[in-house]
């Protein structure tokens, strides 16, 4: 079953094509990892996905629904961004509970999930005291919340350092393994770490889809390289 | 539900933050001081529905708007967007908070400007509902139009320069009717107080109507 499927879609923003005709699809089970250089179109083709931007032209379909339309299907639907969606001045806990509230969520979860991501014994601290790994960790949880089966990562790891990216990428690992997963970096390694297919956008456009693992950098280089003259 | 959810999640960061409430109740407390200072007390009988309007109008611009662009500041208002909330939810959510907001400036300001300017209130709750209802108007516009201005950069300057046309008739409705209840002015008051009503309940339909395609793409 398709759970993404994106037919032949033009994103302009004024006069200017962010997207050009991209085909793209994602079956139940897949994880696909959105590459290219700034600029490329990656976040808005996630912006697309969860319903935030409405195509100029073409479709967009998540589990055959469209999905800036229509509102219940986002309840299928976990999105991680490098902003994290989190109030300052709630406490982590807070913020869990109300997002919860928003999903119709069983509350007690929260603290299974705050556990997980090794939050729990801060669950009663300002957001705003957080370190940016602790945020963009409890932003995961925010998104999972709900147990979606569709997990949009869209750079989560921007503004981490080594040591915060490498933690971030083991726990996207743990909570992954049953999800339909979107993650969209400019780093091959941990795209290669996480996912199982690979697709790579250059100047709005779809250059490569493929599942080539071990040899992904070097194709990256090559078609980003190319396209980029 | 989620509506009430929303109006919660905003009045705990405020009353935890206090940046919008004290920061109306000062702009309020020091408008209204300048006035009682400034102005005769003879005339300021006379223009004082005017000028307490004129303390509420400013302070609600500037406090109200505040609803949406704090979650544009926080980055927070894609969590609303990608959550499976209906944007009428949203802006419901986003009235109910200033609604509280607004209360709590009437419950402080009202008495202290009726006490400054020693006003004869002929019908005192005339006089509340009058005002309640015509900040319940203002209310229901500035957060609507709020959300248009979020993505400028002039949002500040934009949103006084959006609402105050829109708002006009219930500014002069209110002042008329915040004169006639401190006449006591039974028969008088229902005109302008149906306006108000009828006026906030179209511009609630319109908001909600069209809410979708400003909180949209």
């Amino acid at each position: 079953m398709k759970v993404v499927e994106l037919r032949d879609v033009v994103k302009k923003f004024g006069s200017f094509k962010a997207l050009d005709g991209i085909n793209l699809s994602i079956e139940r089970g897949e994880s696909l990892a959105l590459l290219g250089p700034n600029g490329a179109g990656k976040t808005t083709v996630v912006k697309l996905i969860s319903g935030l931007l409405k195509p100029t032209k073409g479709d967009v379909r998540v589990f055959d629904r469209i999905p800036w339309k229509n509102y219940e299907v986002r309840r299928l639907m976990g999105v991680v961004s490098h902003n994290t969606f989190l109030y300052d001045d709630l406490t982590a806990y807070e913020n869990l509970q109300f997002y919860c509230r928003l999903y119709d969520t069983d509350e007690s979860v929260i603290d299974e999930i705050l556990e997980l991501f090794g939050l729990k014994n801060r669950k009663h601290d300002l957001v705003r005291n957080f370190s940016r790994g602790m945020k963009q960790r409890l932003s995961i949880a925010r998104a999972i919340l709900h147990d979606p089966p569709l997990l949009i990562l869209d750079e989560p790891t921007a503004g981490l350092d080594v040591e915060g990216r490498r933690d971030l990428i083991g726990y996207i690992a743990e909570i992954c393994k049953e999800k339909t997963i979107i993650f969209t970096t400019h780093n091959v390694r941990e795209a290669e770490e996480l996912c199982d297919k690979f697709a790579i956008i250059c100047n709005g456009k779809l250059v490569y889809f493929g599942d080539v693992k071990g040899d992904l950098e070097r194709v990256y280089l090559r078609v980003v390289g190319y396209e980029s003259g | 539900m989620k509506a009430v959810e929303i109006a919660r999640k905003d009045l705990k960061i405020e009353f935890r933050a206090k940046g919008t409430l004290n920061l109306m109740i000062l702009f309020a407390l020091m408008t209204s001081m300048m006035f009682s200072v400034s102005i005769p007390l003879s005339l300021a009988k006379k223009i004082a529905p005017s000028l307490l309007w004129l303390v509420f109008l400013f302070v609600g611009v500037l406090g109200y708007g505040r609803a949406f662009l704090r979650e544009v500041e926080l980055e927070t208002l894609e969590g609303l967007k990608i959550s499976p909330v209906a944007p009428t939810s949203v802006l419901i959510g986003k009235i109910l908070y200033n609604l509280v907001l607004m209360i709590l400036m009437e419950a402080i300001i009202l008495p202290i400007f009726i006490g400054l300017f020693n006003l004869d209130v002929a019908n005192p709750i005339l006089m509340v509902l009058s005002v309640t209802l015509g900040n319940v108007g203002f209310v229901i516009v500035v957060s609507s139009l709020s959300i248009l201005v979020v993505k400028s950069k002039m949002r500040e300057m934009l949103l006084p320069v959006l609402t105050f046309p829109v708002v006009f008739p219930i500014i002069t409705s209110t002042i008329l009717a915040i004169r006639k209840s401190m006449g006591g002015d039974l028969e008088g008051i229902l005109s302008p107080l149906a306006l108000i009503v009828g006026f906030s309940i179209i511009m609630f339909v319109v908001a909600c109507l069209t809410f979708e395609y400003a909180f949209t793409d």
